[in-house]
């Protein structure tokens, strides 16, 4: 550089600005900062490329080629309007406002100008850019703004550019990434489809909606309809010399119609189908509830009443003071020949009024009522379930309870050898037991534990007798023997694992591609070969341990069931609920599965953690009294982690009513399951009630849980 | 397979409590604790051990009732080889030694009752604990347990309503309830004051002498340990570096004190 006398600050490379003005971080890269410069063009093209994608989603006629033309010529023309700037500015600078608050002024200023000039002519950006036919292929004001960020972050980095090739520090990256979350800002806004002018506009919708759903409680109880009636008796045809019923006097305190005159002609159609109307009645009347139409109803000789056509108004409006007034002329009416003298006809003025309060609850109310029963006590079931699963389990994946639990090589090969058949035998004898029970169909839950108790019992006693044997064998056979005999167990009972494996992979994995037959065919081959590689591992790896060799069998159990869990407590229980709707069928029964297997997961974790964060020493104590383990877990385990199961539990209840609610929504059963078809309906009342006894119930049960936990806690 | 050593006869005709052989404990991490310690314990002693925190005393009376596995060596208590029993036969003997702890180490939510009765697990049925029941005569044998060392009226109090001296207390009981022949204290008073010290001591010396129960307990003060040892033996790191009886204790020249405490030590109290 030639001018040594100039403060480095001034120090900038043309050139380096040059290049990334050309090629976004080409300058970056020339100056030694690879990093810097590809991150940069990624940015930038990741960017540019989001960009086109949002204005052209949200144009009318997407398409992507023109909106990426009408952008680019966009960002050339912000590019354009920040250099004229940029100049000013520098002119500005040079030859007005030299002091430094005159430059960060004019810095100011530019930005202010540039932001200010996008959006007031971002219409005649828009039309510079493109055609007509092309404007439709973009949309409008984020494109110019996006536009407008892109070209600002292109002049920056060509900035930095030249700033780190006159080996200055690189240019302050808070403006870039200002920019650069202004940018996205926009993106997002239009990604997700913010329309504000919507949302006020079409309030007016809801409100009406909102309010039924606010205030629903007038569709909780039943109302029956309170009609007010009153009748005049009228004569028709009108014979010479008669005056008719007596006219009625109004009343005090009842509805009453007067109507006159009393005797009158019906109206008539001839066979041309001219009408003649009949008599013309003035009917006046009063006491009616103000504010709600009367009807008037026509009342025949037979006694049919009908609403008469074409003769004057039949809906009345009644005045602030119950009264109104009508005239109406008499109707059609069929006279049979035969009839004999005096035809009275009956006016009925009818006014279906005020609703009635009878104290029963509604249909719908009735409804949300059993649903929320439904949904807590769905809620208390997956929770007394998960309960008693969750236990078991949680101290199963207790490490500081599972880590001492080791065992020798030999003893868990035998007491698996045993096992097996102890399994088997207790499959065969539960089949007999049920069978003389009255086989599963008939005795479900009896069938179930026998089962459970013979498969514990003979599973357990198989597993003690095969270790014991086992150590037995180890402890008087000579050592290389025994050694033997446990690596040839070992290997044979992980080739039986790698010939399921082998299966397995040769009917999921390899069918898919391969086709059925060809699956069938090679099952065999990949059986075999995953024997041969499982077993021979096996019998390796006993060899090699020995028969005295320790095996944590515990934290093995442990790594299983933390395992487990973590990935059945990961599917949300509305998957759950999913695969309970495919296995039972949308009810009540589906959504108690989901969340119970959700709970034992979930439960477990928490209780797991609870055994886990307990103080060591009273186990310890305990267990050098010569207590077994079952006994230290009882006296020195339980009581400590007694108070937070019981936190915890009640807080999975809670968890669980809200839960079930959700649930409820994707077939699940209890409340969610009414308000959704509900919702769906429109009818908005009745789940306006289902969202309030949902809000009460929780709103209770977060208390009555919170009261509990402290009590015990 | 040959045994070395003592075998369970002469054991009784030497009236030997404890031996132990080459005892060598390191930790998975490669701590090494203990270091080929050897020692021999009479029927109704007060073997006191002392030395530094992290010279190996818990390491040690943890061996001794396989709280902790040993790395190698063999221990042999009343003729039997703890180091070779099987899981059974552990809790038998463990059921045999009592144990008492630094921090009490007693169940807090339980009543003290309970917390007695506790010693008592390895002679019930396991099945019966299950609904937390024992035997009448163990009820009876814990309220004289309790009278034993003058808490009879906390019987139904939870446990960490105690003050630390009774919390101990309860411990002793929790021991005598296993009417044990030998007795390990691990730091029985290092969290007590000095008064309630001698008189958690005093309770371990009855014991001692009224019921012929040997009893091992580790301490850092030094007038406790001449005021109440029989025999004494030292760690440091991990290694045996004194061995005596309470005469030589009292002739213990800060040199040889220091031996044991390393050399910043300064003798305290006594």
């Amino acid at each position: 550089m030639t001018a040594n006398h100039l403060p480095p600050k001034e120090k900038t490379s043309i050139l380096h600005g040059l290049l990334s003005f050309l090629v976004p971080g080409l300058g970056q890269l020339a100056a030694g900062y690879p990093v810097r410069g590809f991150s940069l063009l990624i940015s930038i093209i990741l960017l540019g490329l989001l960009s086109i994608w949002t204005i052209a989603q949200r144009a009318r006629f997407p398409d992507f080629g023109l909106s990426a033309k009408v952008f680019i010529l966009l960002v050339a023309q912000s590019g354009a309007l920040l250099l004229f700037l940029i100049a000013l500015r520098y002119l500005v600078g040079r030859f007005a406002l030299k002091d430094v608050s005159g430059q960060a002024l004019t810095q100011v200023g530019l930005g202010i100008i540039y932001v200010l000039a996008i959006v007031l002519v971002a219409d005649s950006f828009l039309s510079a850019a493109g055609s007509e036919e092309e404007l439709r292929q973009v949309f409008g004001m984020p494109a110019v703004l996006s536009a407008a960020a892109l070209a600002s972050i292109w002049f920056w980095q060509a900035f930095d550019a030249a700033r780190i090739g006159g080996r200055q520090a690189p240019a302050s990256l808070t403006p870039a990434i200002l920019i650069a979350c202004l940018l996205i800002f926009v993106l997002g806004w239009n990604i997700t489809k913010i329309d504000m002018p919507k949302a006020v506009r079409e309030y007016q919708d809801t409100q009406i909606i909102l309010r039924r759903i606010i205030w629903p409680w007038r569709a909780a109880f039943e109302f029956t309809v309170r009609s007010l009636e009153s009748e005049a008796r009228i004569q028709a045809p009108c014979p010479e010399g008669a005056s008719g019923p007596p006219v009625n006097e109004p009343q005090d305190d009842e509805p009453w119609i007067v109507v006159i005159p009393t005797c009158g002609e019906i109206s008539e159609r001839d066979l041309r189908g001219n009408f003649e109307p009949g008599s013309e009645l003035t009917i006046t009347g009063g006491n009616f509830s103000p504010g709600t139409d009367v009807e008037i109803l026509w009342k025949n000789p037979i006694g049919n009443p009908f609403r008469p056509r074409g003769v004057g108004e039949t809906v009345i409006p009644v005045d602030e003071s119950g009264g109104f007034e009508t005239k109406l002329n008499i109707p059609e009416a069929v006279i049979p020949a035969t009839a004999m003298g005096d035809q009275i006809h009956t006016l009925i003025v009818r006014q279906e009024s005020a609703l009635v309060f009878t104290g029963a609850l509604s249909r719908e109310m009735k409804l949300a009522l059993v649903g929320m029963l439904e949904t807590i006590m769905l809620g208390l079931m997956a929770t007394f379930f998960g309960i008693i699963l969750a236990v078991p389990f949680s101290f199963l994946a207790a490490r500081n309870l599972m880590s001492p639990i080791v065992t020798t090589l030999s003893g868990v090969v035998g007491g698996l050898v045993l096992l097996v058949p102890a399994v088997a035998i207790a499959f065969f004898v539960t089949g007999r037991i049920a069978g003389l029970m009255g086989g599963l169909d008939d005795a479900p839950l009896q069938t179930a534990s026998v089962a459970l108790l013979l498969v514990t019992a003979l599973g357990w006693s198989g597993w003690k007798a095969g270790s014991r044997g086992m150590q037995y064998i180890g402890e008087r056979a000579p050592d290389t023997f025994s050694r033997l005999v446990t690596s040839a167990v070992m290997g044979l009972l992980t080739a039986i694992i790698g010939y399921i494996l082998g299966i397995g992979f040769s009917r999921g994995i390899r069918s898919i591609p391969l086709g059925q037959e060809v699956a069938v065919l090679t099952e065999m081959r990949y059986a075999i070969a995953g024997a041969v590689i499982f077993g021979l591992a096996g019998l390796v790896y006993a060899y090699r341990k020995g028969i005295h060799g320790e095996i944590s069998i515990g934290m093995i159990v442990y790594v299983i069931v933390r395992t487990l869990m973590n990935i059945i407590r990961s599917i949300e229980p509305l998957i759950w609920a999913l695969v309970g709707i495919i296995w039972i069928g949308p009810g009540p029964f589906a959504g108690a599965i989901a969340l119970t297997v959700h709970t034992i997961a979930s439960l477990g974790k928490l209780y797991s953690e609870s055994i886990e964060s307990i103080n060591p020493g009273p186990i310890e104590a305990i267990q050098a009294t010569g207590a077994t383990r079952l006994q230290s877990i009882m006296y020195a385990v339980v009581p400590q982690v007694l108070p937070p199961f019981i936190s915890f539990t009640i807080y999975r209840w809670d968890i669980n009513v809200r839960l079930s609610t959700i649930i409820g929504l994707v077939g699940g059963g209890g409340i969610g399951f009414i308000l959704i078809q509900w919702i769906r309906q429109f009818q908005y009342e009745p789940a306006g009630i289902a969202v309030w006894l949902i809000t009460i119930t929780v709103a209770v049960l977060d208390y009555v849980s919170s009261e509990i936990r402290e009590r015990f806690v | 397979m040959a045994r070395e050593g003592w075998g369970p006869f002469p054991c009784f005709l030497l009236n030997i409590m404890l031996i132990v052989e080459h005892l060598t404990k390191i930790y998975s991490d490669g701590t090494v604790a203990l270091r080929d310690v050897n020692f021999q314990v009479e029927d109704g002693e007060f073997l006191i051990v002392i030395g530094l925190s992290g010279s190996g005393k818990s390491t040690l009376l943890r061996c001794i009732n396989r709280l902790v596995e040993p790395t190698e060596g063999r221990i042999i208590w009343n003729g039997r080889d703890i180091t070779a029993a099987s899981h059974n036969e552990l809790r038998l003997i463990r059921r045999e030694i009592g144990m008492i702890f630094q921090h009490f180490n007693l169940v807090n939510r339980s009543s003290v009752l309970v917390n007695v009765l506790s010693g008592r697990l390895g002679y019930t049925p396991p099945a019966w604990s299950l609904v937390n029941r024992f035997r009448t005569v163990d009820r009876e044998r814990a309220r004289v347990a309790l009278q034993r060392v003058g808490i009879p009226d906390k019987a139904s109090n939870r446990a960490d309503e105690l003050s630390g001296g009774q919390q101990q207390r309860v411990g002793i009981a929790r021991a005598l309830m296993q009417e044990p022949k030998m007795i390990l204290a691990d730091e029985p008073v290092a969290s007590l004051d000095p008064v309630l010290a001698h008189t958690i001591l005093g309770y371990l010396e009855k014991i001692n002498q009224e019921d012929r129960v040997t009893v091992i307990c580790s301490l850092h003060f030094l007038d406790l340990v001449q005021r109440y040892a029989t025999k004494v033996i030292g760690l440091r790191e991990g290694r045996l570096v004194f061995k005596g009886d309470s005469e030589d204790i009292r002739q213990l020249s800060d040199k040889s004190f220091k031996e044991i405490y390393g050399e910043e030590a300064e003798r305290l109290g006594a």
